[in-house]
């Protein structure tokens, strides 16, 4: 009994390093959904360009600097901050503005679209091969009654929590936060209370790529593995935002960090206890999702949206 | 009465039909590599039975869909079930599959009643996850993810063999699809969807069920990709779970977004665009990629059919049919031109 007390619990704890990762990307969609109502589905894609980047800033440190060091890894994970940045503001530039106006519809298609042509762009310049990013913590861990928690793990959790809060608090005290909220509430209002609405806009775009970047590079080195097909980890990400809530910061953590749980522990322990569960492992997220959609669409911690006709 | 541009010329229609039918014969008479071209022109044809089914459901009633190839693999596998392994006839399949693909419409239209826009997607798109994870776990039925081998569609004692005849197969029910949607769209049916897209709550008050006509779309629309299926497992001979996988329900929603969303017509031009441009212009970009750049290019051909999207979205909304129709009205008024209206 003990045994499977410990196994579920080292699940559990994987589960919420791996939700914390969820959690970052879907604060991702969050940020945006918030203030602009256009919901980004190349933020997948995003987190690839930012683990990319990484990568490639890390090897040119390496081979300039010498063996790497968790100073390589910060410089890494700064220059892909600023690259984001730049990013963000680009993307800000040929989505946002230009489709101010279209239906929900022709934008989602929209964020698709970049989505693909970030996939295939990163294919060319990267070639086909995937590479395999290194730990900046190589494989140190701390272990507690018999659970095995690695260093990496407390990072990424720590980086969520800190990145959510963060947000959190920008978003409801600082004076730049409410001018979102007036935003995303209503555009023209805003306005014309003298809120620089495509300002608030461009800060939005760049946020989400700051977060994606950030949750890429910690995610390529927790998976061992960096390919294109990274960019479908982003979809995943939907399913906790939905479960948390669409539109509330503090539900990405929630929602990410159940969704972690529930993935590892159906692939682990309910996966080797029924033979069923095996089937369902890699859609469990959605079948999550379509749960929520049908029984409460607005999530944990989300509010009841009243549209006007 | 009749408006001035709620024109319908139907004189086009024989000679387009005529056009289909001699296609095959035409190309046989220009190049030695027809098959290749009857293989494509095959492919349009079923892509165009989807691409129509799926307008309905996005162009015209305003559902999004991000699962479509979900319906088109039940669509396959059920009619490859019931042929080979259960031993219906092909034609009594044809006309079963579909219907129980769009069966599957009416599930996934349940919780479409109670979410919309984005969320939406993401419903349709985790029941495209879904369908192909089942498909994988049933199977004692469809081989799992090795695939499944099918025969050729016999109908009336003859039997379907290769491109040519296929060709006719296909065409004659891709024609009846555009000309069964075209009918369905200018019906009361079509125009419930269509005050559905343009406001729920307007046509609620105006008393239109929005509940039966949201399911009636997702019907519709299913029935149609499980037909596209039905023909795809037969002429193709073989289908696996790689043949349905997400990418290509973008793909569909690419061709309807650049054929011009919103008309049936337009579904078709995207179809025969897309289709063809992956076929016959993206070999040889990329071999030119290679010959100039030296470029192995791997993944160049979604790179292109991305960039076309997205360009299409920004400045060409109304797709390529929404080119055409702007085309005839200038020429129509054509020395009185109001010039903004066209710029």
């Amino acid at each position: 009994m003990n045994s499977l007390f410990t196994e579920i619990s080292q699940e559990i704890v994987s589960g919420i390093a791996l939700g914390s990762i969820y959690a970052l990307i879907a604060l991702g969609f969050i940020l945006i959904y918030k203030a602009t109502e256009v919901v980004n589905f190349a933020q997948g894609e995003l987190m690839m360009v930012g683990a990319y980047v990484n990568f490639f800033l890390i090897q040119s440190f390496t081979s300039s600097m010498g063996a790497p060091t968790f100073l390589t890894f910060i410089l890494g994970l700064l220059g892909s901050i600023i690259f984001a940045v730049l990013f963000g503001w680009f993307l800000d530039l040929i989505i946002n503005r230009p489709m101010k106006d279209e239906p929900v519809f022709s934008i989602i298609m929209a964020t698709i679209s970049i989505g693909i042509v970030l996939r295939a762009i990163v294919g060319l310049i990267a070639g086909p091969m995937s590479l395999v990013p290194k730990s900046p913590f190589g494989g140190a861990h701390i272990q507690l009654s018999g659970i095995i928690i690695s260093i990496l793990d407390l990072f990424i959790i720590g980086a969520a929590i800190a990145l959510v809060a963060v947000f959190y608090y920008f978003f409801n005290k600082t004076r730049w936060g409410l001018a979102m909220q007036a935003t995303s509430e209503d555009p023209i209002a805003a306005e014309l209370m003298g809120v620089p609405v495509n300002k608030v806009y461009s800060l939005v775009w760049i946020f989400a790529a700051i977060v994606a970047a950030v949750s890429g590079v910690l995610l390529a080195p927790r998976a061992a593995i960096l390919d294109t097909n990274m960019g479908f980890l982003g979809l995943k990400a939907f399913p906790a935002a939905v479960l948390g809530g669409f539109g509330s910061i503090p539900g990405a953590i929630v929602g990410g960090v159940i969704l972690g749980i529930i993935e590892t522990v159906s692939m682990g322990t309910l996966s080797f206890h029924f033979q069923w569960v095996k089937e369902i492992n890699d859609i469990i997220v959605w079948i999550v999702l379509i749960a929520v959609l049908m029984i409460r669409p607005t999530g944990i911690l989300g509010t009841e949206e009243i549209k006007k006709v | 009465m009749k408006g001035r541009y709620a024109d319908e010329n139907i004189k086009w229609i024989p000679a387009l039909i005529g056009l289909v039918i001699l296609l095959p014969f035409m190309l046989k008479g220009i190049t030695f590599s027809y098959k290749y071209y009857l293989y494509i022109l095959n492919t349009i044809g079923i892509y165009l039975i989807l691409t129509v089914g799926l307008d309905i459901l996005s162009g015209y009633t305003g559902l999004i869909s991000l699962g479509h190839a979900g319906f088109m693999a039940i669509g396959a596998y059920t009619s490859a079930i019931l042929v080979d392994q259960v031993g219906l006839p092909f034609g009594f399949s044809l006309v079963l599959s579909p219907i129980i693909a769009g069966c599957f419409g009416f599930i996934i239209g349940f919780p479409a009643l109670r979410v919309s826009g984005m969320y939406l997607g993401l419903t349709t798109m985790g029941f495209g996850f879904i369908i192909r994870r089942l498909i994988i776990a049933l199977r004692e039925w469809t081989q799992g993810s090795g695939g499944l081998a099918v025969s050729s569609p016999k109908l009336f004692g003859y039997t379907f063999n290769g491109d040519w005849a296929n060709y006719f197969l296909v065409w004659t029910l891709a024609i009846l699809s555009i000309v069964a949607s075209r009918r369905m769209m200018k019906s009361k049916v079509g125009r419930a969807f269509m005050a559905i897209r343009d406001s729920e709550q307007a046509a609620e008050a105006s008393g239109i069920n929005l509940a039966q006509y949201k399911m009636m779309s997702f019907f519709i629309s299913g029935v149609f990709a499980g037909l596209a299926g039905v023909l795809m497992a037969h002429t193709n001979h073989f289908i696996s779970t790689d043949h349905f996988d997400n990418m290509l329900s973008i793909y569909f929603i690419i061709m309807v977004l650049v054929g011009g969303i919103g008309s049936i017509y337009g579904a078709v031009l995207g179809t025969i665009f897309i289709v063809l441009l992956e076929n016959l212009i993206v070999p040889v970009i990329e071999e030119w990629l290679h010959v100039l750049f030296q470029i192995e290019a791997g993944d160049i051909e979604s790179l292109i059919f991305g960039l076309i999207m997205f360009l299409f979205i920004i400045f060409q909304p109304t797709g390529l049919y929404g080119m055409w129709l702007k085309i005839r009205i200038y020429w129509k008024l054509f020395p009185f031109n109001p010039k903004q209206r066209f710029t």
